[in-house]
């Protein structure tokens, strides 16, 4: 870096970050809605970082746009009100004149590169050249910002071959890089394993420490913990601005339907003020001093959404057995992605798939309904090996939902999304259209069966794929990530739907990173490794404390519950309610 | 190397060295000579594409890359040699087909031609990197948006290659039946196409913001980070070249084509 | 130095002259690199989305390659990205798309693809981008079949009818001439051409100033749409029939032998001899009151204007492709098409004319079916997708 000197098109050096954003009574509303999407006032001073939380459909995610200077510039909308970013009107202000001022990351961490670069340096080289920095400075400015956030190691790396947690890391510094103070994200951390969201909150956290006013939407609990102010929407109006202790309790939550973060209950539970709601140490030490056995009223942890549901059988064929043996895989050319695999899954059993990415998971599970082949090792269902059956057979009895559903929707409308399944299954008229109405009202699609599925947002999408799925009612369900993306409802909502399926006599087999949705819903956990499998058992053996260390090998910590469960000495307490019930008892 | 590299190969030789301009001449002047010269230049200019492939270690790579075009050059001799029209000439017969001298003749020709463009393209893309060729282009005043539209579709090839595999998969996990038929195969055409091109669609909204917020278009100019070299040989190969494309059009315009 | 091979060559020639054939390629090449400029020039004024749209597009066009090659379908469909941003970001973000994939094509290895020389292809792929751009303009992706806006396609489509007509009618009474024929004969021939474009004009105007002058919600609009649409799947089919079937009848300046396939004739099957014709219009009848049928039930019939806008776009892909697959490939291109180019080689069809016989049998078809995938999965596009491009709004139905 050659010094203090301005260039003549950046803007501040790195070091100098000092805008804030500031939207002041700001209204928003898209063409052919009469409902408002936003009306929020918010400042985000430099070096503070403010958390946006909120149910799908709340407003985030507009606000996010809003406060990039998206609106009404590229998305169209009516807007009222002002937004001044780093001292500019982003009402009407140019490309060019909020160009450097101001970076935005979503959640899908490849769409944040130019994909137009072969190295991680030329992608950060690419907003200099467009903001025509001299050659001369650019080697010193993109060192500078990949020494700070730790990524020089990824230099000359090509940008599509990083996992996503380094992606979103590059996508931050190929902003910052530019100069700019002020860093929008919306759901930074949906896609990434446990591992890479830590880091980027903590990455957050730093850099709102280095003087960036920073906004971030997200569900994430790890991340919210991270913020200094939290703000919580509701139908596009703000519900609480404040400490996030406070804006994530049960006081502003649970009038929205929302169930504050688990850390937050148990604090609120043992009294202690919001400010030190998410510090698992003082929670703990506060809980011990507790004594539950006089306590009557357990804290009400149902929510008014999550009534039992059910999931009547209509196809009449048993739930088979499933039987994987010394699976071993690799992709044309590369390494072992599985490593010998063994497993089954027993009819009727719930199973979460648990580990970084990478380890293998994915690959797994698309043995189990045929659509990979091992290269060695067997996969066998009630005893007979489907090596040789192709799979649109093995479809009737493996339902997969991908992770991401934009993989599969096509049709105009929810309803006809999921009666594509059965219709290729050949089933009759009547009972299709029993399949099709149970698998939507499961799903909790009644209010928009007619509606074009791309209408409706990522999350709501996932559950039409589920839905499509589910309307072929097979016999084992294998789930990849479905809880990605889901804010508190939608997660209870699939959570709801493993539960009936299971009831109803059939098997689940679920990826997932979510540890308290792992812990909830299924009966045994299996943790992947490296293409094998390290851990299998029962959630309470799993996911404790004392196996962090193995845990954290592939990226994962143990459940909250379970974390502040050891420090107060107990142990098999993964969830809430075994964590209240050992309390109750001891 | 990613899979946006393409046909490129790392490496050293003198060719590498050479400005992606000067290669750029060189090849454009080999395929004009190719379907301008008449056809008994066509061996001269393969060995030369050879020579020059040789000079740079990639002789066998060359020689392998044909297998891409094997069929086409196959079509263009047999449904010559056996189907050319008007032709008088019998050399053999073959049941009720015959090969006809004007054919087999037509064909070598258009298939050499072909042999001189392919193999000369191949040796080009072999040591030239599309990012530095259109960095060249781009100091010449081509429009970096151009640039910008070429090396992203580049990349983006692959993605989407690989997202048309996984849109198999979901699609087959639901039971879709993608054999059989050509009806049934017709079927499946939409529930395959339509995701790719609405999730793509999807993912394009995303990206244009996450461009727009690196400044992309935001200025008129740009300044550029990769840096190719031009030394004073290429500028003189150059002019050499110039020339000798003079020369290929005198020629052409005294001897028209046989 | 002598300029006398300056001129187009005579039937059987010998002296050095120039062919059609090279003219063609050479009026292609300067159209190409013509589109090429104005889109180059024009590149600095595209916004965002449409310079994020296109790579993606590209890579659309391929990868639906290799979905079409994986379901082995005998289509190519590996235009629908271009076309896609012809109806999004307008004609010349679609001419751009379409020279570009080619050139990307060219330069990436593929499976199934033709490696460096599939570039030569480039202006016909510019052209398609150019032509989806057009006719987006003109409505063909939004009409609702009350829209008063359909009378225009149904003229065109009458005019092309009436250019057919009377090109059969020139065919029984006077004959065709041969281009490369004597000057005469030339004149002759370009003289037909300009009165077949005249009747087709006069037509088209004429029908659409009377009959398909509609006014909105016109009660007529859906039974000439359905009609429309029963004719032409009825004409398509017996030309399709007589196309392959009927080797001295459609091409008849060509002294095609009768006799290929061992003697096998087949000229029964068209209109040679009175049984033959009868099956034929038969043949033609039902598919016509087949489709007439499936177009009279709700909203089909709006496909009409699609399949006009990709009948055109595949006449005008092949006119441009043949020029170039002969003077460049020996009018092979070495995918499974050289199959047809064989069968009509037999016919007596010289290079020229069997690469365009050719790509008159495949493209057509290739561009209807891809123009229909297009609309369907515009239907589905969410409005938040939609208004993100230039023409999103005015080109794509609700």
């Amino acid at each position: 870096m050659t010094g203090q000197a301005v260039s003549e098109a950046g803007r501040a050096e790195p070091q100098a970050a000092a805008g804030r954003v500031a939207l002041d009574g700001v209204s928003v509303r898209y063409p052919g809605r009469n409902a408002v999407a936003l009306e929020v006032s918010l400042a985000v001073e430099a070096g503070e970082l403010v958390g946006v939380a909120g149910r799908t459909g709340a407003g985030k995610s507009t606000l996010a746009l809003t406060a990039g200077g998206f609106v009404p510039r590229v998305v169209h909308a009516r807007v009222g009100g002002s937004v001044t970013i780093d001292g500019v009107d982003a009402l009407t202000a140019t490309q060019s004149a909020l160009a450097g001022r101001v970076g935005i990351v979503f959640s899908t961490p490849a769409n944040q590169l130019s994909a137009s670069k072969l190295t991680v340096r030329e992608e950060l080289a690419f907003g200099l050249e467009n903001l025509t920095v001299p050659r001369s400075e650019m080697d010193g400015r993109i060192d500078e910002v990949l020494d700070r956030l730790a990524i020089a190691h990824l230099a000359d790396r090509d940008p599509f071959a990083l996992s996503g947690g380094e992606q979103q890391r590059v996508a931050i510094a190929s902003i910052l890089v530019m100069g700019t103070s002020v860093l929008v994200l919306d759901e930074p951390v949906a896609q990434l394993d446990p591992a890479g969201s830590r880091g980027v909150a903590s990455l957050l956290r730093q850099l709102a420490g280095e003087g960036h006013a920073v906004l971030c939407t997200e569900h994430d609990p790890d991340v919210l913990a991270a913020t200094d102010r939290c703000l919580v929407l509701n139908s596009g109006r703000s519900v609480a601005l404040d400490l996030p202790g406070t804006a994530l309790g049960s006081a502003v939550q649970r009038p929205l339907g929302l169930r504050p973060p688990t850390l937050v209950e148990l604090a609120e539970l043992a009294g202690l003020p919001p400010r030190q709601a998410f510090d698992e140490e003082a929670v703990a030490a506060e809980l011990a001093r507790h004594d539950f056995r006089r306590q009557i009223e357990m804290p009400a942890l149902g929510m008014p959404g999550d009534e039992m549901l059910d999931w009547m059988p209509i196809r009449s064929e048993p739930t088979p057995h499933l039987l994987v043996s010394d699976l071993v895989h690799r992709y044309a050319g590369g390494p072992e992605v599985l490593r010998g695999v063994t497993m089954t899954a027993r009819p009727g059993e719930t199973i979460a798939i648990v580990g970084q990415n990478g380890s293998g998971k994915t690959t797994l599970v698309k043995h189990f309904d045929g659509l990979l082949r091992p290269d060695s090792g067997s996969v066998e269902i009630d005893g007979r090996d489907i090596a040789a059956v192709p799979v649109g057979s093995i479809a009737r009895t493996v339902g997969l939902v991908f992770q991401n559903p934009d993989d599969q929707l096509f049709n105009r409308s929810v309803e006809r999304e999921v009666a594509f399944g059965p219709h290729n299954l050949g089933l009759d008229g009547g009972r299709a259209r029993d399949l099709v109405d149970r698998a939507i009202e499961l799903a909790g699609l009644m209010s928009v069966r007619t509606t074009n599925p791309y209408d409706l947002g990522l999350s709501t999408r996932k559950l039409v794929a589920l839905a499509s799925v589910l309307a072929m009612e097979p016999g084992i369900l294998i789930l990849d990530e479905p809880t990605t993306g889901q804010d508190g409802p939608g997660v209870a909502r699939v959570g709801a739907i493993v539960d009936a399926y299971r009831r109803a006599g059939r098997t689940v087999v679920a990826i997932t990173h979510d540890m308290e949705f792992a812990a909830e819903h299924f009966e045994r956990v299996v943790v992947m490794r490296e293409g094998a499998i390290i851990a299998d058992g029962a959630p309470a053996d799993v996911l404790s404390a004392d196996r962090s260390a193995l845990l954290a090998s592939t990226g994962l910590v143990p459940p909250v519950a379970a974390r502040v469960g050891a420090r107060l000495g107990l142990s098999r307490t993964p969830t809430m309610a075994a964590l209240l019930e050992a309390l109750s008892r001891r | 190397m990613s899979a946006a590299a393409g046909y490129y190969r790392p490496g050293h030789s003198w060719l590498h060295a050479r400005n992606p301009l000067t290669k750029l001449l060189a090849l454009l002047w080999l395929v004009l000579a190719a379907f301008l010269l008449p056809g008994l230049a066509l061996p001269v200019l393969v060995g030369l594409v050879a020579v020059i492939a040789g000079s740079a270690g990639l002789l066998q790579a060359t020689i392998r890359s044909l297998r891409i075009p094997a069929l086409l050059f196959a079509s263009i001799l047999l449904v010559n040699a056996f189907l050319y029209p008007g032709a008088h000439d019998f050399l053999a017969r073959l049941g009720p087909l015959a090969v006809t001298r004007e054919g087999v003749t037509f064909g070598l020709v258009s298939a050499g031609r072909l042999l001189v463009a392919f193999s000369a393209s191949i040796v080009f893309l072999f040591t030239t990197l599309a990012d530095d060729l259109l960095e060249a282009l781009v100091e010449r005043g081509i429009g970096h948006r151009i640039a910008f539209l070429v090396l992203s579709a580049v990349q983006m090839v692959p993605r989407l290659q690989g997202r048309a595999a996984a849109i198999l998969e979901a699609q087959q996990a639901r039971g879709l039946q993608t054999g059989g038929s050509i009806v049934s195969r017709t079927r499946a055409l939409v529930p395959l196409a339509a995701p790719i091109v609405l999730g793509s669609l999807i993912d394009v909204r995303e990206r244009t913001f996450a461009l727009e917020a690196r400044a992309f278009g935001a200025k008129p100019g740009r300044t550029a980070y990769r840096q190719v070299p031009d030394p004073a040989v290429d500028r003189l190969l150059r002019w050499l070249i110039l020339a000798a494309g003079v020369a290929v059009l005198a020629v052409a315009v005294t001897r028209p084509l046989a | 130095m002598s300029f006398d091979w300056t001129h187009l060559c005579a039937a059987n020639e010998t002296t050095p002259c120039v062919q059609p054939v090279q003219v063609a390629y050479l009026a292609a090449l300067l159209l190409g690199v013509a589109i090429f400029a104005v889109a180059l020039a024009r590149s600095r004024y595209l916004q965002t989305a449409t310079l994020t749209l296109i790579p993606v597009a590209i890579a659309i066009n391929i990868a639906m390659g290799s979905i079409v090659a994986y379901l082995k379908l005998p289509i190519y469909l590996d235009s629908i990205g271009t076309v896609l941003v012809g109806v999004l970001c307008g004609p010349l973000a679609g001419a751009l798309t379409g020279l570009l994939a080619n050139l990307i094509w060219s330069i990436l290895p593929l499976p199934g693809g033709g490696g460096p020389t599939i570039a030569f292809f480039a202006p016909v792929g510019g052209v398609i981008g150019l032509m989806a751009g057009f006719w987006a303009s003109r409505g063909v992706f939004r009409l609702r079949t009350g829209d008063p806006r359909v009378g225009s396609f149904l003229a065109l489509a009458l005019g092309v009818a009436a250019a057919a007509v009377a090109l059969l009618v020139v065919q029984q009474t006077v004959g065709i001439a041969n281009v490369g024929g004597t000057p005469d004969e030339q004149n002759r021939f370009v003289l037909m051409s300009v009165a077949i474009l005249i009747v087709a004009v006069v037509v088209a105007f004429a029908s659409r100033r009377s009959v398909f002058a509609f006014n909105q919600d016109d009660g007529r609009i859906v039974p000439s749409l359905v009609i429309a649409t029963g004719i032409a799947a009825g004409v398509l089919v017996l030309a399709v029939v007589r196309l392959l079937f009927a080797p001295g009848g459609y091409f008849s300046t060509v002294n095609g032998e009768q006799d290929f396939l061992n003697g096998l004739n087949l000229t029964g099957l068209a209109f040679a001899d009175p049984a033959g014709m009868i099956g034929a219009v038969a043949v033609g009848a039902l598919a016509a009151a087949g489709a007439g049928f499936w177009a009279s039930r709700g909203e089909n019939a709006r496909l009409f204007p699609v399949w006009v806008g990709g009948l055109t776009t595949g006449f005008v892909a092949a006119s441009m492709s043949a020029p170039i697959a002969a003077g460049v490939f020996g009018g092979v291109t070495g995918a499974g098409t050289d199959a047809l180019v064989a069968l009509f080689r037999t016919l007596g069809l010289n290079v020229f004319q069997s690469a365009f016989a050719q790509g008159l049998t495949s493209d057509p078809l290739d561009k209807t079916i891809s123009y229909t995938v297009v609309f369907l999965i515009l239907t589905a596009l969410p409005v938040t997708v939609r208004t993100m491009f230039v023409r999103g709004e005015e080109t794509v139905v609700e």
